[in-house]
């Protein structure tokens, strides 16, 4: 450990992961440090399932659980967006060869009358959709139209509203479009988490209903993408990416001071070892008066013998409550997947309801969604402090990461992460310097 | 019939640190040998793949070092997922790198409960063997004959090296003869590949500046 590096890495969470891999693939000598003696952080998958009961003190799952290892479950629910930004950083990394994906059966938007419907994505689905009424389809299929019409660098496109000015709020009203359709448009398909969008300027919620009907064209039944044996498998993925051009991974190792000199850092010590180096990035847990803790988000993961019911048998969902269907500011995502993803033993269904914590009971917020999924055989529930760093990193050269919010993908990931990256480096990432196609050749 | 693809077969490396895996990946992939470890030949290198005829049958072997994370750390899960085969490599003039193999093979009847196992003892070269073959015949009895043949080599002057691989891609041959036509019935898991050529998408949530909105075909 006492070398010398140009960025050191704490945590192995998917963002430290990821940014790892970036690092080293720039030519950047990394040393990797977790304290955990496991690859992941909180990105990780939890297996065996003994492991996840002990983790919450639950006594031991009996015989009905089937084999223990055959469960990996993850802490965070996402999924990938099939034409997001994960998916361009594993495909131009070359890491997406070390993983296979799924696709998400279904995405479903529930409503007042507490049913959940299909989300409908183009004129076909909106037509059939027990969403909305007549008139209303009529109105909201014209503005799919526009949607898909859409280019930025077009202004005959525009309708007569420039997307740089016009808020999200007036173009709705435009076509005439509901407070429901509105809703399920802004939530659902937009994968907004409240309602501040509606007094931005359009452009970013149109691009954000192009990423989502772009993702669905690319591998049909939903615009989603789920790794077998779980999310765990990514930041392994990166971390093997950063160890193949060179990053050094120690785990298991405790980090008990950044050592700073002249309000700059200069090395990591453990015990008695002291690595020294240019930079660190981590996440806020390995700094914790460098971050404030600006909110909460509560999990419920839950373990079932059956799919969610109203969702055609379906053995992955997405299921979105939008935040005003149940007066509330923020929505709740419930997500499932099941044995079909090596994440369960046969049979069994892992189910997660979450949001962002807006009262001082946080049990009753995610009620909405526990109530859709029937029986629940167990339940594990975590209240997670989400941090932001207090400052950018320039001056100190410690760049934090944020922590996972409540959104379902991973489109907020990425972006943290290329920012960091940008930050720490002055530049950005160039995707040309991965060899990914070495390996791939025959002979 | 349509025509089938030559099947792919993930054989992984496992063992200490030290004992030649990226000596063994080395010879496979460029037949070359470099005296003292040096990371940087291999730097950036995944994997490698080469074809087989067993036969008549033709089958690829790719093979994936562990890029040295076993050295510090511990290897991650995924490494041994997908994997056909494994090769526990250890050193014979280093009993230790012995012994500690059944923590390895625990490893991969965890991580890979498919993989077909091989033992290989490297560094045959060396005058000093310190394992011999009782103990690797022991090994095998010990571990409920889990192991599916026992091999010795050189990465240092090549011998036995091809002769291992060639020997694997006959096994494996031969345990998926039944499994690969079964095959066709559960997969509809993917690989993500890079999506076709199609004309670039200025509304596409990129970051400015960042090159990853263009497609590679």
């Amino acid at each position: 450990m006492d070398e010398e590096y140009d960025a050191i890495v704490l945590g192995t969470g998917l963002k430290e992961c990821i940014l790892s891999g970036m690092l080293s693939v720039s030519g950047k000598k990394v040393l990797h440090i977790d304290r955990n003696k496991y690859y992941g952080g909180e990105s990780a998958s939890i297996t065996p399932l003994e492991d996840l009961f002990s983790r919450f003190n639950a006594p031991k799952p009996d015989e009905t659980y089937g084999r223990g290892r055959d469960w990996n479950v993850d802490l965070i629910p996402k999924f990938l967006m099939a034409h997001g930004q994960l998916v361009k950083l594993l495909i131009h990394t070359g890491v997406t060869r070390y993983l296979e994906f799924k696709s998400v059966e279904g995405s479903y938007v529930y409503n007042k009358s507490g049913k959940i419907s299909k989300v409908p994505v183009d004129e076909k689905e909106a037509f059939s959709s027990d969403l909305m009424g007549l008139f209303e389809k009529r109105r909201f299929k014209n503005f799919l139209v526009y949607v898909q019409d859409f280019k930025e660098d077009d202004p005959k496109t525009w309708k007569d509203m420039n997307p740089n000015v016009t808020t999200m709020k007036t173009v709705y009203d435009k076509f005439g479009l509901d407070p429901n359709t509105q809703d399920f448009t802004g939530h659902a398909l937009a994968l907004y988490r409240d309602d501040d969008y509606l007094n931005l300027p359009s452009l970013t919620t149109i691009k954000r209903i192009k990423l989502y009907s772009d993702s669905l064209a690319r591998y049909g039944k939903s615009p989603y993408l789920y790794p077998m044996y779980g999310l765990g498998e990514l930041p392994q993925g990166f971390a093997r990416l950063s160890a193949i051009y060179g990053g050094t991974y120690m785990l298991d190792k405790p980090v008990d001071e950044l050592v700073m000199e002249n309000g700059h850092v200069i090395g990591v010590r453990s015990g008695k070892e002291m690595a020294r180096c240019k930079q660190v990035y981590c996440d806020a847990s390995y700094v914790p008066d460098k971050a404030r803790k600006t909110g909460q988000v509560i999990r419920c993961i839950c373990l079932m013998s059956h799919p969610v019911p109203g969702t055609n048998d379906a053995l992955s969902t997405q299921i979105i409550i939008p935040q005003k269907q149940v007066g509330r500011k923020s929505d709740i995502y419930v997500s499932l997947v099941s044995y079909t993803h090596q994440v369960a033993a046969k049979n069994w269904f892992v189910a997660m309801v979450s949001t962002t914590v807006e009262t001082d009971q946080p049990e009753n917020e995610i009620q909405h969604g526990l109530k859709l999924l029937g029986p629940i055989q167990q339940k594990f529930i975590w209240i997670q402090d989400y941090y932001e760093p207090i400052d950018d990193g320039l001056a100190s050269g410690i760049f934090i990461s944020k922590s996972y919010d409540a959104t379902t993908h991973f489109e907020t990931t990425c972006l943290d992460v290329l920012d960091i990256f940008r930050r720490g480096t002055g530049e950005d990432f160039d995707f040309s310097k991965v060899k990914h196609d070495l390996g791939d050749e025959d002979q | 019939m349509a025509l089938t693809k030559v099947p792919e077969q993930k054989v992984i490396l496992c063992g200490e640190y030290g004992v030649g895996k990226s000596s063994l990946f080395r010879r496979y992939a460029a037949n070359t040998f470099v005296s003292s470890s040096d990371r940087q030949s291999t730097l950036g290198l995944d994997h490698y793949e080469r074809q087989y005829k067993v036969n008549d049958k033709f089958i690829k072997l790719q093979l994936w070092d562990t890029g040295g994370m076993e050295r510090v750390a511990s290897i991650t899960s995924s490494y041994y997922k997908f994997a056909e085969a494994a090769i526990l490599v250890f050193s014979l003039d280093n009993p230790a790198s012995f012994h500690v193999l059944s923590q390895h093979l625990l490893d991969i009847v965890t991580y890979a409960e498919n993989a077909k196992i091989f033992l290989c003892g490297n560094k045959s070269d060396l005058g000093a063997q310190q394992v011999t073959d009782q103990d690797m015949e022991t090994f095998c009895e010990q571990c409920h004959n889990l192991v599916s043949a026992t091999y010795r080599t050189s990465c240092k002057t090549g011998q036995g090296v091809e002769e291992m691989f060639s020997d694997i891609a006959q096994h494996l041959v031969q345990a998926n003869r039944s499994r690969l036509e079964l095959q066709a019935m559960d997969t509809d898991s993917f690989k993500i590949t890079p999506p076709g050529p199609e004309p670039a998408d200025p509304s596409c949530l990129c970051v400015k500046n960042v090159k990853c909105c263009c497609v590679v075909g």
